[in-house]
């Protein structure tokens, strides 16, 4: 039951990245590779702000969604000058320079040691100590993260996006500064995956830089593909998948060191399978 | 210091170069970014820590084997991935994708094979020769890289430039479709394009095995620098990518300097993205 | 009045002149064509106007005020300007509702963002899609429809901008009598309305019916212009056309 509760946790963890993806992804058609970066800021920001400062678990979600929405306005101005696979270079830099930033500012970050000892939520004197009360907190912030993502995707802004994805220049013929758009999706976007971030950091009570690297960001990627772009519940869908995977592996009886590798091939085989087979996903309503 | 600062900026130049040459030949010819490309690096220098430590064979019948194998299996995903997508018409978006899903699994298959630990590739002489120029140090092993790599470019530069399957790419280059219409079989010139580009980054990652060692994740680093040394030299010009090369070898070492080495990843990104903005189509091409 | 004005208007691609100094006038609430070979410039022109593609040198000047040097595709609808593609630019992955509401609806980020589509939204794109006798299919994904149905619904993507001056580049081509008619009366009903109306298209027996004035194009440069039928006849014109 407890190891039911870990999984769970870590598939709202993932969820809430698929989601927050798939609308820079998946909706408004930017091949972004960089994701980990604002789940590494927002994960950073909770394990510094709770380890250092002694700051309330909560409040470090708003000020890691801040942080990553102040950072990926520079970042999205500076992509917005690129498009279709330039920008998912342009996004790979991005991401491999946060990482160098996380590993190599050790003033900071602590580099490779990571930081220790991040302590569980708590507020108004409930402390959220036990597995289950935090897999209701990261539930709850699914649903949060879920039904603003809803309301984004069905709103005239959303429409607009996918017209973007569409056909950039025809959208702007008729009045449409696209930029703000691509900016503004892109920041909430990051502001969604910090939110994950600050999760894995307090359940995790440990971070450092090796989670948050290229690698990661094509899982993130991967898990989108394979839920279906431009479809919030695929991406919930593919969370699953991926947090189940390790799981159904280790079942059929392969030893554990072996199991992230495993996974990653996996992905890798499923990626390329997804690209000659079915580029919509499971659930997708559109193909790249 | 100065000079060691050059001796390794140009030794750096040389295998971005050989990474380089082999990534901007794939795009000349398929327009698509191939990330599965770094990978086949570490293909190259694992197939020669097999060959030669697992199974012992002569180091020098290794090297050739693995700079064949590295080319095999660019040419087998070629085969079985990127032409069934060219075929279909896909979009480069998806051809990336699709070398990503390709580079993640091969990465996830040699650490599988391999763990994940750091290895050296064995040399035949037990000490290596060292030597002195202008005050800086060079071993021998970097000397072999920079004369390979001088070797290959010009090689590489001359079948391109005087042979008919030099001329053939540059063809299937300036416009696949013409290229097919008078005659030319450009999926199995594309195919030897994409052998001879991963050999050229097996070699790479083979001879950075000898020099430093072997990772199942250098493949990602090299790919890195050889995507930036290819765009800022100019995508798609195998002079450029040089140019490129040489540029960001300099670039990176010079900029560590004053602070410490870990940023050089960093710093090469951010050279890569002023580029991007300032001049996307790099040194070498027209605007 | 004069609605649009060029005053050496340049582009260059590659060195070749596709648009070269040229200097004309539009009357509003006429229907003017713009004809010419393969290759003419026409296009490139309606594209420069149009903010599709950067100009390169000359100035723009719309209802003689608005005087332009650089314009951005994202002004032209602030100046009553809409448009259709001759390679038909839909929004493929979306329905044939959401292509005629996407040009509807808020255009201010923070607006769009908090904005449903309202029912006067429907109600103004159902009376667009029944115009081009699309409402029936408002559920289908533009990929989906025929060529003449993507067509139409180009020319209704541009109706429902409910626009001054409208650009139709290349409209009827490839398309059945029915639906050449269909188009025809939307055009008719818009002169009505004294809206102006820029038609590029290769049917010369299109443009002899539905323009008042032509501007014959050959090389970038106006060759000819006038009252259709008058210039449909000169010796230069025919001769653009058969390759002299």
């Amino acid at each position: 039951m407890e190891y039911l509760i870990h999984l769970a946790i870590l598939f709202a963890i993932y969820a809430i990245l698929g989601i927050s993806l798939n609308l820079v992804v998946g909706y408004t058609g930017l091949l972004s590779i960089t994701q980990a970066a604002f789940y590494g800021i927002g994960a950073y920001t909770t394990a510094l702000l709770l380890t250092q400062v002694g700051v309330n678990f909560f409040l470090s979600i708003i000020l890691g969604i801040i942080i990553a929405a102040i950072i990926s306005f520079f970042i999205g101005l500076v992509l917005n000058k690129f498009s279709g696979d330039y920008y998912a270079l342009g996004s790979f830099g991005f991401n491999v320079i946060v990482f160098s930033i996380l590993l190599n500012w050790r003033g900071l970050t602590r580099g490779a040691l990571g930081i220790a000892g991040i302590p569980k939520p708590e507020i108004f004197g409930i402390h959220f100590s036990s597995n289950f009360t935090f897999l209701i907190i990261a539930l709850l912030s699914l649903g949060i993260v879920y039904i603003v993502a809803r309301f984004i995707v069905h709103s005239s802004f959303g429409r607009v996006l996918k017209a973007i994805r569409e056909d950039e220049k025809a959208i702007q013929v008729f009045g449409y500064n696209t930029l703000y758009y691509k900016l503004a999706i892109f920041v909430i976007s990051a502001g969604m995956a910090a939110i994950s971030g600050s999760l894995f950091a307090s359940y995790i009570t440990y971070v450092d830089p090796s989670t948050f690297t290229l690698i990661e960001s094509v899982f993130i990627l991967a898990v989108i593909i394979l839920g279906g772009l431009a479809n919030l519940e695929g991406s919930i869908l593919g969370a699953l998948f991926l947090v189940l995977l390790p799981e159904i592996l280790r079942f059929v009886g392969l030893p554990f060191d072996t199991a992230a590798q495993m996974r990653q091939i996996i992905y890798g085989v499923i990626i390329i399978l997804l690209m000659l087979y079915r580029p919509k996903g499971l659930l997708g309503e559109y193909k790249l | 210091m100065f000079s060691q600062l050059i001796l390794n900026s140009i030794i750096a130049g040389a295998i971005y170069t050989l990474v380089a040459l082999g990534f901007n030949l794939i795009y000349g010819a398929t327009k698509f970014f191939n990330l599965t490309h770094g990978v086949l690096a570490a293909v190259g220098g694992y197939s020669v820590f097999f060959f030669s430590k697992t199974l012992g064979w002569n180091i020098y019948f290794a090297v050739v084997l693995g700079i064949v194998f590295a080319g095999l299996i660019g040419y087998g995903l070629d085969k079985f991935v990127y032409l069934p997508l060219r075929r279909k018409k896909a979009s480069n978006m998806i051809l990336l994708v699709a070398s990503l899903g390709a580079m993640t699994a091969i990465q996830a298959i040699i650490a599988i094979l391999f763990t994940s630990q750091f290895r050296t590739l064995p040399l035949n002489t037990g000490t290596q020769r060292i030597y002195e120029i202008f005050g800086g140090v060079i071993t021998e092993t970097q000397l072999v890289i920079l004369v390979v790599g001088i070797i290959i470019m010009a090689t590489l530069a001359l079948i391109l430039k005087y042979s008919m399957f030099g001329k053939a790419i540059k063809a299937i280059s300036d416009d696949e479709e013409v290229a097919r219409i008078v005659g030319i079989n450009t999926d199995k010139i594309i195919g030897y394009v994409f052998f001879i580009g991963s050999a050229i980054a097996g070699l790479a990652g083979i001879l950075i095995g000898f020099d430093i060692g072997i990772q199942p994740t250098m493949g990602l680093g090299l790919l890195l620098k050889g995507v930036i040394a290819s765009i800022i030299g100019g995508i798609g010009n195998v002079y450029g990518g040089v140019i490129g090369a040489f540029l960001l070898g300099f670039v990176e070492n010079f900029g560590i300097w004053k602070i410490s080495g870990e940023w050089k990843d960093a710093i090469a990104f951010v050279l890569l993205i002023i580029f991007l903005i300032f001049r996307p189509r790099g040194i070498m091409n027209k605007q | 009045m004069t609605i649009i004005e060029t005053k050496k208007l340049t582009k260059k691609f590659d060195g070749v002149k596709a648009v070269n100094n040229l200097s004309l006038q539009i009357e509003e609430g006429k229907i003017t064509g713009i004809i010419g070979p393969n290759g003419s410039g026409k296009t490139t022109l309606i594209n420069l106007l149009t903010g599709v593609i950067p100009i390169e040198s000359g100035t723009v000047i719309i209802e003689g005020t608005e005087k332009l040097v650089k314009i951005k595709p994202s002004q032209i609808s602030f100046y009553g300007i809409t448009r259709t593609f001759q390679d038909i630019r839909l929004f493929e992955q979306m329905t044939v509702l959401d292509n005629i509401l996407v040009v509807l609806t808020e255009r201010h980020v923070l607006k769009a963002l908090f904005e449903r589509h309202k029912n006067y939204h429907l109600k103004h794109a159902g009376e667009v899609l029944r115009k081009v006798d699309l409402w029936d299919k408002r559920n289908q994904f533009a990929a989906e429809l025929s060529y003449g149905q993507r067509k139409l619904l180009e020319i209704g993507r541009a109706l429902a901008m409910k626009a001054k001056i409208y650009f139709f580049d290349e409209p009827f081509a490839g398309l059945f009598p029915e639906m050449v008619k269909i188009i025809s009366t939307i055009m008719n009903e818009l002169k009505r309305e004294n809206k102006s109306i820029i038609l590029i298209e290769h049917n010369i027996g299109l443009i002899r019916q539905l323009s008042d004035y032509v501007f014959v194009m050959d090389e970038g440069e106006i060759l000819a212009e006038g009252i259709s039928t008058k210039v449909l006849e000169k010796k230069e014109v025919i001769g653009a056309y058969l390759g002299d």
